[in-house]
C-alpha cells in the first residue's frame, strides 16, 4: 500500500473533522445580504440579515472567520445540556446518546465561534469531562472483548475512530487464539467432547 | 500474529526451538548436529526449530517435550496474575508468545493442550486493558516513562503481538491529542 503506515489503520481526526464540516449543517444569522446560492450539496440561503438560515458547517465557519455571520450553536452545545449529559454519563452503565459527530462539531465551533457560545470555557470543560467518562467506559468494553463483536452502542464517530485500530487488532488476535476451540455453551457438541 | 506466508513476524515465530527426541535413525544427516557420525541414531536428543519439528512430529519421527515457555509453571503463574508474567523473556526478543503457544497447542493431543488453549485468550484479555492504559499514557519520549516501576516492568514484559497493539493505541492517542490541541482559527 502506498499510504504511510500511521495512516493505514484508521482515519485521522482531521479527516473526520473534514467529513463533519461537509455533512453537518448549522444555523447562522448572516450579516450580509445575498440571494440563494447553489452548492454541490444543495441550495442555501437566501441570506437576509436578521433571518436565520441553515448552511453547511464549513461555510458557517468560513463566513464566521470573515465576520460575515453569527453562528447559532446547536442546543446540545450548552452548559445546561452538557451538565445533564455528564451526570447521565457517570450514572449510567451505557453510553449516553449524543449527536454522532458531536466531538468534531464542538471542536470546530469552539475554535472558530467561541464568542457565539455562552460560557464557552465551561462548555469546553464539560466536553472534556464527558470525553473522559466515555473513555473510561470504552476501556471497560475492552475487558469484555471477543473475536466476533464489540457491543458499544451510542459510541460517536471520533471515539470509534480512536479505538478502531487496536480493537480490530485485538479482536483479530482473539479470533486466532480461540479458533478451533469449543464455543462456550451450545454448539460445541460435534463429536469433539473430551473425556477427562 | 497472523499466519501470512509473507509475514516476517510469522517466520520469526516459527524459529522457536523445541526439545525433540528422534524416534528412528536418520541416515546421512549426522552432520546437522555437528557430530561426526554419518547417521542420527534413534533416541538422539536435539533442539529443532518449530518449522522443522512440526512436520516431523506429524509423521511420528520425533517426540517433543512441552517447552518451558508454555509449561505448567508458566501457566500456573499466568492463572494467578497474568499481568506480572514477562512474556517477552519467555520467547526471547521479538518472539510472539501467543503464536508460539498456539502452535504448541496444535501439536499436542487435545486433552493435554486444553489448559494451554484456554490460557491463551484468557491471558490476552486480562493483559489487554492494562496494555491500552499504558499505551495511552505513554507519549513515547524518553524520560516520560514516569517513575512508576510496575508500569515500566509490564511494558518490558510485552511480547511482539502485544507490542504491535501498544504501538497502535499509542499512535491513536497521539493523533487525538494533536487534534485536540490544534486550532481551526486561522
Amino acid at each position: 500500500m502506498s499510504l504511510p503506515p500511521q495512516l493505514r489503520p484508521s482515519l485521522t481526526p482531521q479527516e473526520l473533522e473534514f467529513i463533519a464540516c461537509n455533512q453537518e449543517t448549522i444555523e447562522i444569522i448572516p450579516l450580509f445580504g445575498m440571494d440563494r446560492i447553489r452548492l454541490i450539496s444543495g441550495i442555501y440561503g437566501p441570506f437576509v440579515p436578521p433571518a436565520k438560515t441553515r448552511v453547511p458547517l464549513w461555510l458557517a465557519t468560513n463566513l464566521k472567520l470573515k465576520m460575515k455571520c453569527r453562528i447559532i450553536p446547536p442546543e446540545w452545545l450548552s452548559v445546561d445540556y452538557l451538565n445533564a449529559k455528564v451526570e447521565e454519563e457517570i450514572a449510567a452503565e451505557e453510553f449516553s446518546e449524543l449527536p454522532f459527530r458531536y466531538a468534531e462539531i464542538a471542536k470546530v465551533l469552539l475554535d472558530t465561534a467561541s464568542d457565539n457560545i455562552q460560557q464557552a470555557d465551561k462548555v469546553r470543560f464539560l466536553l472534556k469531562e464527558l470525553r473522559e467518562a466515555r473513555q473510561a467506559k470504552a476501556r471497560k468494553g475492552l475487558s469484555r472483548i471477543d473475536f466476533s463483536l464489540v457491543d458499544l452502542p451510542n459510541l460517536c464517530a471520533m471515539e470509534i475512530n480512536e479505538i478502531r485500530p487496536y480493537f480490530v487488532k485485538a479482536m483479530g488476535v482473539m479470533g486466532q487464539l480461540t479458533a478451533g476451540m469449543h464455543p462456550p455453551g451450545g454448539g460445541g457438541g460435534e463429536g469433539m467432547e473430551i473425556d477427562n | 500474529m497472523e499466519n501470512d506466508y509473507w509475514s516476517i513476524d510469522a517466520i520469526f515465530a516459527e524459529n522457536q526451538k523445541l526439545d525433540c527426541t528422534f524416534l528412528l535413525e536418520v541416515p546421512n544427516l549426522g552432520y546437522i548436529d555437528g557430530g561426526d557420525m554419518p547417521n542420527i541414531p534413534a533416541q538422539t536428543k536435539m533442539r529443532l526449530p518449530y518449522w522443522l519439528a512440526a512436520p516431523l512430529l506429524v509423521h511420528d519421527y520425533l517426540e517433543f517435550r512441552i517447552p518451558p515457555a508454555v509449561g505448567y509453571s508458566v501457566l500456573k503463574a499466568l492463572s494467578a496474575e497474568p499481568r506480572s508474567v514477562k512474556l517477552s523473556s519467555l520467547v526471547g526478543g521479538g518472539g510472539s508468545w501467543y503464536k508460539f503457544g498456539k502452535e504448541i497447542s496444535e501439536l499436542l493431543e487435545e486433552a493435554t493442550s486444553k489448559d494451554l488453549t484456554e490460557a491463551l485468550p484468557k491471558t490476552f484479555r486480562a493483559r489487554l486493558v492494562d496494555l491500552i492504559d499504558q499505551a495511552q499514557h505513554f507519549d513515547g519520549t524518553a524520560g516520560s516513562t514516569s517513575a512508576s516501576g510496575t508500569g515500566n516492568e509490564f511494558r518490558e514484559g510485552l511480547e511482539s503481538t502485544e507490542r504491535e497493539i501498544f504501538a497502535l493505541a499509542q499512535n491513536s492517542a497521539h493523533l487525538m491529542k494533536t487534534w485536540h490541541e490544534s486550532s481551526d482559527k486561522r
